[in-house]
């Protein structure tokens, strides 16, 4: 049996891994991402496993996020597989789609990613006026008069600031505080609950972050396109308010790859999550101090009904004995 | 069954072990192995596994797994967060103040009040033309290509942070100088905020004030770009030639004359190094604070690398690079005047 070393990314230590054993040699070596992300980490484990094992694949995961991979399949081709994109967020992904170097396969996480402005449970459950953009706007004092705002550089970032000039917000009484990176807005999210403070805020779910502290979202009325489409442009003219749409979560694979490797593509296809199940996932992760992997391992366990459907029959074999 | 079954077997100590069940989740490796249908504990053996603590909680369910002690010192660190964040909070709060008052200074007052000032400020510390024509074709340039804004705020943030650095690093560098033992105790800090990763600080820094506060990055900036003028003055004072001192002694001179009429003024070349160390490195910080929301041109450099927006990172990070050279020149300058203030004594 080959050994094969393989580098998980931040949380998961170097383990040793064999590969192969069992599955049929048609596969050969796939490199698929692995986002800097909780939830993507877990789809990226859990496809590894099953394209391992169910496929005979040899899997070499890249820690990545979302543009240094789409600059990478762009320049290079590699990786094969990008799991976890967030279309909105990646402006060279229309262009290489439109170009036929990429295919996008489904969306992996089937309700799509929900982005928008939040408030905390206990806020909302203590003032349920804070739960519309009215009420927001007129109690700027109960949500300690600050909104929490991207980092710049992020998609939302320009939306947000087009927001907050449309329903002007600081004249509302919010002073706007940009973060310097994801992960002081989630520490501010945290520490906000740790001594049930108000806040509001951008984020977005499916994330471990959301999965452990509730929070609700700020209604904003109705999705409109044009508005959202000017909104998205640092330089729009008349910003105006709508929310954010649903967004388009895809797993996205090189063309050349759907065409070396059509039964592991459609393995691909078939790997989707809900939000439910997802937020779940990273719910159970967050709560025992687990790792990316182990999360893939507690839903492989967990939810073999779920993934046996992925599969195609002789994978099914091959996996027979965790399939109950 | 995992190897170190045996010996706490012969220790006698299955009873003990055996009153907590061996947890945790599962490993991708057990499931490897059970989707192979092979047994666990035999696939993943080696022939002599290092007694680690993970190694040895499969044997014995009463040796915590190493996953215990990372969370362990979480949970020591939380505890004591609130004990510390009293003392802390209210202690480095004039650091939020003195930021956020240059930064409002800075960027509220005209460009045609900042530029000439600094225009001036090297011309007063350096009295050197050609520094000074630099200082101000750069501030110039900057301002051309719309950078001006994110260049002040960073030169605002360098200022307060470098005034700090120096306020503090000459007295702790004089004191160790002075003591032996003080200076034995400090040399292992400032060699272990040196080599620590910047972010290393930043995670309990997080967690000990709130973010949206600028001291947070503040305090990053300073626990880096304080060790070398510590050092330095440390270094200078104990180089002063031992026979000037003896001379002064001979004098009668008081410790107090002895310091500021003969120690600091003959180790002052080497503390203005230290100076110019400082404001380097605290620029060398910009990026790394721009992650904990500091304002400036490293948050545009962020912004290149996360777009991949190469032409907008490469401007700022010149902007940066630009804003080093005149900082060092204008310092090296200050620097060559103390220097030559020697020579002529």
């Amino acid at each position: 049996m080959k050994s094969m070393q393989t580098k998980i990314a931040a949380a998961a230590a170097t383990i040793f891994l064999a590969s192969g054993g069992a599955a049929s040699a048609e596969c050969g070596e796939v490199t698929i991402t692995e986002m800097d992300w909780a939830s993507s980490a877990v789809v990226t484990a859990v496809a590894k496993f099953l394209m391992e094992e169910g496929y005979g694949c040899d899997v070499t995961t890249f820690p990545s996020s979302t543009n240094p991979a789409i600059t990478s399949v762009a320049e290079t081709g590699t990786p094969d597989i990008l799991t976890e994109l967030w279309v909105n967020t990646a402006p060279g992904y229309p262009e290489l789609r439109d170009a036929g170097s990429i295919n996008p396969l489904t969306s992996v996480l089937s309700d799509g990613g929900e982005e928008g402005w939040w408030i905390p449970q206990y806020l909302a459950d203590a003032h349920p006026e804070l739960t519309t953009l009215e009420g927001v706007l007129a109690n700027a004092e109960l949500l300690g008069g600050r909104f929490h705002n991207c980092p710049d550089g992020w998609a939302c970032r320009i939306v947000n600031d087009n927001l907050a000039e449309a329903v002007d917000l600081e004249g509302a009484g919010f002073e706007i505080f940009n973060h310097g990176s994801g992960e002081t807005l989630a520490t501010s999210i945290a520490a906000a609950y740790e001594s049930e403070e108000p806040w509001i805020g951008y984020y977005w779910a499916p994330t471990s972050i959301l999965g452990q502290y509730p929070m609700v979202m700020v209604d904003m009325g109705d999705f409109d396109a044009d508005v959202h489409a000017c909104n998205t442009d640092p330089d729009c003219a008349e910003p105006a308010v709508s929310p954010y749409p649903v967004a388009d979560v895809l797993t996205v694979v090189t063309t050349t790859f759907a065409d070396r490797e059509p039964d592991v593509a459609e393995l691909m296809t078939n790997i989707s999550f809900t939000n439910a199940q997802m937020g779940a996932l990273l719910a159970w992760q967050e709560e025992e101090n687990a790792s990316a992997e182990e999360a893939a391992v507690h839903f492989l366990t967990t939810y073999s009904d779920v993934w046996a459907a992925w599969l195609n029959d002789e994978a099914r074999e091959n996996l027979s004995a965790l399939i109950q | 069954m995992a190897f170190y079954d045996g010996l706490f077997d012969s220790l006698g100590l299955r009873e003990w072990c055996d009153t907590s069940e061996a947890g945790g989740p599962m490993t991708m490796e057990q499931l490897l192995a059970q989707s192979r249908g092979e047994d666990a504990d035999a696939a993943g053996s080696e022939l002599l596994p290092f007694p680690s603590l993970d190694n040895l909680h499969a044997s014995c369910g009463e040796v915590p797994p190493t996953r215990d002690l990372t969370s362990g010192v979480e949970q020591l660190f939380l505890d004591v967060k609130d004990g510390l964040k009293i003392v802390l909070d209210p202690l480095t709060q004039p650091l939020s103040w003195m930021l956020d008052g240059a930064l409002f200074l800075f960027t509220t007052l005209p460009w045609w009040l900042i530029i000439p000032l600094l225009i001036w400020l090297t011309w007063y510390v350096s009295r050197s033309r050609g520094v000074t024509a630099f200082v101000a074709i750069t501030f110039l340039f900057l301002s051309f290509i719309d950078h001006y804004e994110a260049a002040i705020q960073t030169l605002a943030i360098i200022f307060v942070c470098t005034g700090l650095c120096v306020a503090l690093g000459v007295p702790i560098g004089i004191l160790m100088s002075k003591n032996n033992t003080l200076q034995r105790i400090i040399i292992p800090i400032l060699d272990l905020l040196q080599t620590l990763p910047s972010f290393v600080y930043l995670i309990p820094l997080i967690f000990l004030f709130s973010v949206t506060e600028s001291k947070l990055y503040g305090i990053a900036i300073i626990l880096y770009a304080i060790v070398p003028v510590i050092r330095l003055t440390d270094l200078g004072i104990r180089l002063v030639d031992k026979d000037v001192i003896e001379a002064a002694n001979a004098f009668g001179m008081t410790a107090r004359q002895k310091l500021f009429g003969v120690e600091i003024p003959l180790a002052l070349p080497n503390i203005m190094a230290g100076v110019n160390q400082t404001i380097m490195m605290s620029l060398a910080m910009v990026v790394i604070a721009s992650l904990v929301s500091a304002p400036g041109l490293g948050v545009l450099v962020l912004r290149g690398i996360r777009n991949l927006e190469l032409g907008v990172g490469l401007i700022a990070g010149l902007g940066i690079v630009l804003l080093a050279v005149v900082l060092d020149r204008a310092s090296k300058a200050a620097l060559a005047r103390v220097n030559l203030a020697h020579d002529n004594r």
